[in-house]
């Protein structure tokens, strides 16, 4: 029987949950189930305007480049394969596997048929009022690759 | 695509989104279905290793989130604990400052895990009178210590 005790510091460690990945899936499918697809909607709109506020902000003020930017950064730190054509007038992101998509199915969970709207309701909703819309060119079930294009209207 | 760092505000939003929509109870709801669902992992720690399956679970999960804790086990009481000094998750919605974190966020650890927990046979006590501050207090006690060390898995095939 032993004891044991032992003190962390946040800067001990690097913030990377993956298994949030796994909590975020079944929060759409809790929508999905129990209120529908329009509730998956709305939900990702309502959370969109609300968290991406400053996102929405900065595209306005500095175009595409604020879309760029944000994307590199979360492939960053998700540690994602991907590929970006950039202009000032469209930027089409390719992800080559969603690391989200693959920690969800190598963890044995079924991926939520509507998770593919964490990318278009909310890529859709961050462009709104801004210059720009977006679109989902190609979206693979299997992994979570797409191909989005940001262009201005 | 959403980030796993950017999981905890959709949490939060979502407990808004289903409160305003259907009221507490769906809110709840959604609480036991995603313990349910989603931690089965300490089910199985704690199924497997007993008071130290907690040891076991959070040592992962708040290394992973970057939390600032002390954390501490005793077996042969049968008693684990979670001094949260700075919560990663409740600590960054007070960062925010464009967004209203859900208010009463650190309800979810309340109810999610004492899910898991009871059942198993452990008192589950969780102080969240300094969640203001992303603070809290774990306490998880067995209830019956000298047995614990007896883990599940044996009785069952002392059973056969």
């Amino acid at each position: 029987m032993t004891k044991q005790k032992i003190t962390r510091k946040a800067s001990d460690n690097q913030y990377l949950h993956k298994d949030f990945h796994i909590a975020f899936n079944y929060s759409l499918d809790y929508l999905r189930k129990n209120m529908g697809e329009g509730a998956v909607k709305e939900y990702l709109a309502q959370f969109t305007l609300t968290y991406f506020a400053p996102l929405k902000q900065s595209i306005l003020t500095n175009g595409l480049l604020a879309l760029k930017e944000h994307y590199e950064k979360i492939y960053k730190i998700e540690n994602a394969e991907y590929r970006m054509q950039f202009s000032e007038t469209e930027l089409i992101i390719h992800l080559l596997a969603s690391p989200a998509v693959m920690h969800i199915k190598n963890n044995g969970h079924p991926v939520s048929p509507l998770f593919r709207e964490s990318v278009s309701t909310v890529n859709k909703v961050i462009c709104q009022d801004t210059a720009y819309e977006s679109e989902v060119l190609a979206y693979h079930e299997e992994n979570g690759a797409y191909r989005l294009r940001f262009f201005k209207r | 695509m959403i980030s796993c760092t950017e999981f905890i505000p959709a949490y939060s939003e979502l407990f808004k989104y289903l409160e305003g929509k259907q009221g507490k109870s769906a809110l709840i709801d959604f609480w036991d279905y995603l313990s349910d669902i989603f931690l089965t992992n300490l089910k199985d720690d704690v199924l497997k290793n007993g008071i130290k399956g907690c040891w076991i679970y959070w040592g992962k999960t708040l290394e992973e989130e970057a939390a600032d804790f002390t954390m501490e086990l005793d077996e042969g009481a049968g008693e684990f604990s979670i001094t949260m000094h700075r919560c990663p998750s409740k600590g960054r919605l007070l960062e925010y400052k464009h967004l209203e974190p859900y208010r009463d966020y650190c309800e979810h650890c309340d109810v999610l895990y004492r899910r898991i927990l009871e059942p198993l046979g452990y008192t589950y006590i969780l102080d969240r009178s300094q969640t203001d501050e992303a603070q809290c207090h774990l306490s998880i006690k067995s209830n019956n210590p000298n047995k614990d060390d007896i883990l599940p898995e044996q009785t069952e095939s002392k059973h056969r």
